[in-house]
């Protein structure tokens, strides 16, 4: 062979391997056959429900139903970072699982969607994130049941009147004392 | 006429008499109890010293002895109102005798009563806060409302028939006795000389009370029995509470009345007011509410015990078979059954056999209420085993003590203060006899 | 002689001379006398004779917040799949251990206590049980004094400072978690040397009344409660309803979809006390332990060498 042959050899190897590296690293997305479309809403309320529409597709364009879709929220809370998983949705004919989620925190968030690939069974995931504003307080715990008239009042009341009697009774004994200074009608008996 | 002054004359001198004389044997009886109080407040300075782990109670049985005393000393001053007021109100004419000494009861032993709740008290030292901060909403607090309206009714309710009375001791003890108990005589009778004014106004003063005081006295101890009914212990959560426990107060009341009455009748020699008669009606009356109770505990246990919900069968068997069967068959057998057969046999229908019954009662009355407490806090409420609670020396002083303050009260009263209504005792004589000392049929009594 | 007994005695239901307005006058009087009654508490603390005593709530510092400044409502999720009551480790349960030692819990007080509760079926699980934090709290509504309290948190506190040591609070509780200083506790020297404070309840006081507090002071800081972090299976979980996130230390989950997927259930729920301790069944199979293996070893203390006059009690 001359210099001519060997070099193309060693070109087409180059490339090759090139093309070899390139696959690897890009295999993943080439390999994968579905195209996923998630939008969130640029923004929601603090309490309020936000849809969260995940849509996937088939390489060929053809709407992917029947996959789970399971959605994590990243948080940290009491120094532990982590992903809370906070709903799962299943797609539809249509290729588009929703989650409807009640944001329980203001502020910028990330969001996590993995599915599992039908075929192939890799679980693939993809990113976005939102933000929230608000400030109200959510949780309320159960109410209390109030009923008009039974309360303290009603107790000061009952009391109010019981002492108000035992007073008029007092009363009577400085009218008693006072009255001291009558004379008793004849004929009565002092102790009688 | 002459018979009636002669009547008349008997019986202030017989009301005189234990305030004229006073012999070695009260003062012995005094030096007694002093002492026992003495060795209770002794008790007491070791809880204060050492905390509240002298007693037996600990976290999972934490009311025992002091608490179930309370409950049974606040039960005891229904005496008064029973016989004071709803026999006043019924103008049943056999109370008179007895109406002053029902008095004396209730303000002691709601003394008592309200002391053993303090000396149950983690820290007495803050007892204060009760007032600074209390909260309308909680059984304590409408505990000390109760007791302290109920106190101040009651001794007014002792004090306002009393008048007349202290005014013959003022007149017939004046010059005879010492300087502060005629002064004490004096000021206490505010100027009483029996015109018509004063009467009137006695007469709708005591109209008043003896009406007010009826639902104050029931709401006393309902409101007592709602510090355990208005917790979800098992044995505790009822509807019932409040009835059956004033019930059970009117009913250790009475007993306690009988008692007292048979000491003082023959310490004072008022057999002649104080007769059998009255121990037979008041034991009748102990009787039936021996019967209200039967029907009260058949109510409670009959309907919890049909279900055996969770915690309740273990309360049954403790209560019935193991630790605490002793204890309750006394109560039911003794204290419940026990009264209604003495007061239907005709051979202990008399003083003493109504003194027997009571003397049960109010035995078996106490067992009630330390049982209630103890096997109510003793139904486990997680898996463990159950606790049990034995009183120790200060709890047994302190009873000891709380028992002899109730006496030493009563016969310092006995000392100072006219031991029979007087005025009450001569009206109904003269009603049911009339001025020419011959008995008048009962139709014919003037409404008085 | 009609004289003499007509006027002789005051008829006892005479009452026709009533004077009706005044009566009604000194009714009236009366009745203005007790309405003051409500505020006469404050007005007491107003004339300074409470001086001395610190209001719980309002000496307490402000109430933890989210980031997004919401209040927070503490609550806590004892997974049951990985309590064993320590068996595996062959110890005392581990968060009564590290609560004991963490707030120098006197002897034998166990904030948090591992009860072995039998199933159904047979065999037992682990139960630990923290104060309950009710949020419909009987102990709460039978103080006489409000030294039991509940927080903004939704927490249940108890201000050693005004406590009467009445014991109402210790009858009403439903679950045993309240626990009575019938003597000098047993506590260490250094505990003495404590800012006491509600939410920090060192050094003990005799005659008080002390239990489980949820570790407020430690997660207002975002600090997981002791026996949250002592647990060596990761089995407690403390979170935040507000904002519906809780941690045990190495997982953080959305609280509601813990608890719902995992059916989670509250303890003697038909009491109505509405507890913020959740549980989630199971007996300690997720760290291998068989529901027929009885039996841990007991609660230790480590104080009564280092207490001198202390006195221990049982329970």
């Amino acid at each position: 062979m001359n210099v001519i042959a060997r070099r193309t050899v060693r070109t087409v190897i180059g490339f090759v391997s090139v093309g070899v590296v390139a696959a690897a690293l890009t295999g993943p997305v080439l390999a994968s056959h579905v195209h996923v479309n998630a939008t969130v809403p640029s923004d929601g309320t603090l309490g309020e429900m936000i849809r969260m529409p995940v849509a996937l597709q088939a390489q060929d364009g053809a709407p992917l139903q029947g996959t789970t879709v399971v959605f994590y929220l990243h948080a940290v809370f009491a120094g532990v970072t982590g992903q809370a998983e906070i709903g799962r949705a299943v797609t539809d004919e249509t290729g588009v699982a929703t989650l409807v989620y009640r944001p329980r925190l203001a502020g910028h968030h990330e969001l996590r969607m993995e599915y599992v690939t039908p075929g192939e069974g890799t679980v693939e995931e993809v990113s976005t994130a939102f933000d929230v504003s608000g400030g109200k307080q959510l949780y309320r715990p159960a109410a209390r049941l109030d009923i008009p008239g039974i309360n303290g009042g009603l107790l000061i009341a009952v009391l109010a009147t019981v002492w108000s009697i035992l007073l008029w009774v007092a009363f009577r004994f400085i009218a008693i004392a006072r009255a001291g200074g009558e004379a008793m009608t004849p004929g009565q008996h002092k102790t009688g | 006429m002459v018979a009636l002054n002669e009547w008349q004359e008997r019986l202030e001198e017989t009301a005189l008499a234990p305030v004229r004389r006073t012999g070695p044997r009260f003062w012995a009886l005094v030096a007694f109890l002093l002492a026992v109080i003495g060795w209770g407040a002794y008790a007491y300075s070791v809880q204060l010293r050492d905390g509240l782990i002298v007693t037996g109670m600990r976290d999972r049985i934490s009311w025992g002895l002091y608490i179930a005393t309370f409950v049974f000393f606040i039960g005891i001053s229904h005496a008064g109102t029973l016989i004071s007021a709803i026999l006043r109100v019924s103008q049943a004419r056999w109370r008179t005798p007895v109406t002053r000494l029902a008095e004396f009861i209730t303000v002691v032993a709601l003394i008592c009563g309200a002391s053993f709740v303090i000396i149950d008290l983690g820290r007495p030292d803050r007892v204060l806060n009760v007032f600074i901060y209390g909260r309308w909403q909680s059984p304590i607090i409408w505990d000390v409302l109760a007791i302290t309206t109920y106190l101040t009714a009651s001794v007014t309710y002792l004090f306002v028939p009393m008048i007349p009375d202290l005014a013959l001791f003022r007149d017939r003890l004046s010059g005879k006795t010492s300087r502060w108990r005629s002064g004490l005589y004096r000021v206490l009778a505010i100027g009483w000389n029996g015109n018509v004014t004063q009467r009137r106004s006695l007469a709708s003063a005591i109209g008043v009370l003896m009406i007010l005081i009826v639902p104050i006295a029931v709401s006393v101890h309902t409101v007592v029995s709602w510090i355990f009914a208005m917790t979800l212990r098992v044995p505790w959560d009822s509807a019932l509470f409040g009835a059956f426990f004033v019930a059970g107060a009117i009913f250790s009341g009475i007993s306690i009345l009988i008692i007292v009455m048979a000491i003082l009748r023959r310490a004072y020699h008022l057999e002649k007011y104080v007769t059998e008669k009255h121990f037979v009606y008041l034991g009748y009356l102990m009787a039936t509410f021996a019967a209200i109770m039967i029907y009260g505990n058949i109510s409670e246990l009959l309907v919890h015990g049909y279900k055996f919900a969770e915690g309740v069968e273990f309360h049954f068997r403790q209560l019935f078979l193991a630790d605490f069967a002793p204890l309750f068959w006394f109560y039911l057998v003794g204290g419940l059954v026990g009264p209604i057969v003495i007061a239907l046999l005709p051979a202990t229908r008399n003083v003493r056999g109504m003194v027997a019954a009571a003397i049960l009662v109010t035995l078996a009355m106490w067992i009630e209420r330390y049982v209630i407490v103890v096997t109510g806090l003793r139904v486990p409420l997680m898996p463990y085993e159950p606790a049990s609670y034995a009183p120790t020396w200060v709890e047994w002083s302190l009873l000891a003590a709380g028992l002899a303050l109730f006496a030493l009260l009563i016969a310092v009263f006995t000392k100072v203060f006219p031991i029979i209504a007087v005025w009450e005792v001569a009206e109904d004589h003269e009603a049911t006899v009339g001025a020419s000392g011959i008995a008048r049929p009962a139709a014919l009594e003037t409404k008085n | 002689m009609d004289d003499e007994t007509t006027t002789r005695s005051p008829a006892v239901t005479d009452t026709s001379q009533f004077d009706r307005r005044r009566f009604l006058r000194i009714i009236g009087l009366g009745a203005l006398a007790v309405v003051p009654l409500p505020v006469l508490p404050e007005l007491i603390r107003a004339a300074g004779l409470a001086e001395g005593q610190p209001e719980p709530v309002h000496d307490m510092s402000a109430p933890a917040r989210t980031r997004d400044g919401r209040i927070r409502q503490w609550t806590m999720i004892i997974d049951l799949r990985s309590c064993d009551g320590c068996q595996s480790i062959g110890q005392p349960p581990r968060c009564t251990a590290a609560c004991i030692e963490g707030h120098f819990a006197p002897e034998p007080m166990e904030w948090i206590e591992v009860f072995e509760a039998e199933l159904p079926g047979g065999g037992t699980r682990f139960v630990p049980t923290p104060c309950q934090q009710c949020q419909n709290p009987p102990c709460v509504n039978v103080c006489p004094v409000a030294a039991t309290f509940s927080t903004p948190e939704g927490t249940v506190l108890i201000d050693q400072e005004r406590c009467i040591g009445c014991r109402i609070c210790m009858a009403s509780c439903p679950y045993d978690r309240r626990f009575f200083n019938w003597g000098n506790a047993p506590i260490p020297p250094e505990s003495l040397l404590a800012d006491y404070s509600p939410e920090h309840q060192v050094p003990a006081k005799k005659g008080t009344v002390m239990k489980c507090d949820f570790c407020p002071d430690m997660a207002r800081t975002g600090t997981l409660p002791y026996c949250v972090q002592g647990c060596p299976q990761q089995a407690i979980y403390y979170g935040d309803l507000e904002e519906d996130i809780a941690t045990n230390g190495r997982v953080v989950v959305a609280a509601s979809r813990f608890l719902a997927e995992n059916d989670a259930y509250l303890l003697k729920e038909d009491l109505g006390t509405k507890p913020r301790v959740y549980y989630i069944p199971g007996h300690g199979e997720a760290v291998g332990r068989d529901a027929f293996t009885p039996d841990r070893q007991p609660t230790e203390w480590p104080w009564m060498e280092r207490a001198e006059g202390a006195v221990t009690w049982s329970r």
